[in-house]
């Protein structure tokens, strides 16, 4: 077995309404010669998996992320994977 | 009469389940007992309650850590063989998480948690909203930060194919307009049925308007109606 370092990112889908983001990019009028916009938030997760090789780890990792980690009816995701020293 | 068996589930961080319990109990006089997450034991109960509140703190994504718990298999097992689910608030999102309920709520469109009575039309072709007339206008308070609720249009169309759209926010005569739409729900939707019927989600709280001496007894109906539904 090995061990293997996941970073999950997860992003609201383009179709959602993300207030988050509206709402970060209705404040910056308050600061000057800043020219920014078309802002979603999402957040990042990190985790270890054990798996026996890097496909394994990937499988283990996609089922995690759609029976828990992302609702995909909101949101979409993607992630890397590192091997890990035990 | 035999006394109608409901039960009221806890979850780390539920807050609304003594009022349901004491609803069922002290108002409509039938039995009520509490469920613990960690059991699976769910027989012999009517109908289960999901009450309101914040389980495991909303991390992750409201009622996503919930829907992992021990009792999950068991909710999910019970709603397939026709038992009666009702959630509320939190409970809602919850059973969106466990899939049995489709579509998510997201955050208000305001990012505000709201705390307010508003009105909802009621379409009574269900087993929790009999006892109401078809259309009625109730008044019935919502607490939350994430009651915004969204489905993609192809499951919308379906909702209302299959008439499974029990409660929406309405102005005073009943209709569904973006005025009395408190938090961005997709068509004023507050409340869903699954296909079969036998789960509701709903974000206002009937429970907090059950009573005489809240001068509002609204909510009561949607007891009554599980009640009613129980006893035919």
């Amino acid at each position: 077995m090995a061990l293997y370092k996941i970073n999950l990112e997860i992003m609201p889908i383009q179709s959602v309404l993300d207030p988050q983001g509206e709402a970060i990019e209705v404040s910056l009028k308050n600061l000057d010669k800043i020219r920014a916009s078309n802002f979603r938030v999402g957040k990042k997760i990190e985790f270890k998996v054990e798996a026996p090789n890097k496909e394994k780890c990937k499988e283990i990792t996609n089922k995690l992320c759609k029976d828990f980690l992302v609702n995909e009816v909101i949101e979409k995701y993607t992630f890397t994977i590192k091997n890990e020293k035990k | 009469m035999r006394k109608n068996k409901f039960a009221v589930l806890n979850f780390p961080g539920s807050n609304c389940e003594k009022d349901c319990h004491f609803v069922i109990e002290h108002v409509l006089k039938q039995n009520c007992k509490y469920i613990w997450h960690e059991e699976t034991d769910i027989n012999n109960v009517d109908c289960i309650i999901i009450p309101g509140g914040f389980s495991y703190g909303d991390y992750l994504r409201t009622g996503s850590i919930a829907a992992q718990s021990k009792i999950a298999k068991s909710l999910k097992k019970y709603s397939k063989q026709g038992g009666t689910i009702i959630g509320i608030c939190n409970g809602f999102q919850i059973l969106t998480e466990l899939k049995l309920l489709p579509g998510t709520l997201l955050r208000n469109r305001s990012l505000n948690f709201i705390c307010k009575e508003v009105n909802l039309v009621v379409n009574n072709k269900s087993r929790f909203t009999s006892k109401y007339d078809h259309n009625e206008v109730i008044k019935v308070p919502i607490a939350h930060a994430e009651g915004n609720y969204f489905v993609n249009s192809t499951i919308h169309k379906e909702l209302i194919k299959n008439n499974q759209i029990i409660f929406s926010y309405c102005d005073t005569e009943g209709n569904i307009n973006d005025s009395s739409n408190p938090n961005g729900s997709l068509n004023g939707i507050a409340g869903i049925t699954n296909k079969e019927g036998n789960v509701l989600g709903m974000m206002p709280h009937p429970e907090r308007v059950s009573e005489k001496v809240f001068g509002n007894t609204q909510g009561l109906g949607v007891f009554e109606s599980i009640l009613d539904f129980h006893r035919n």
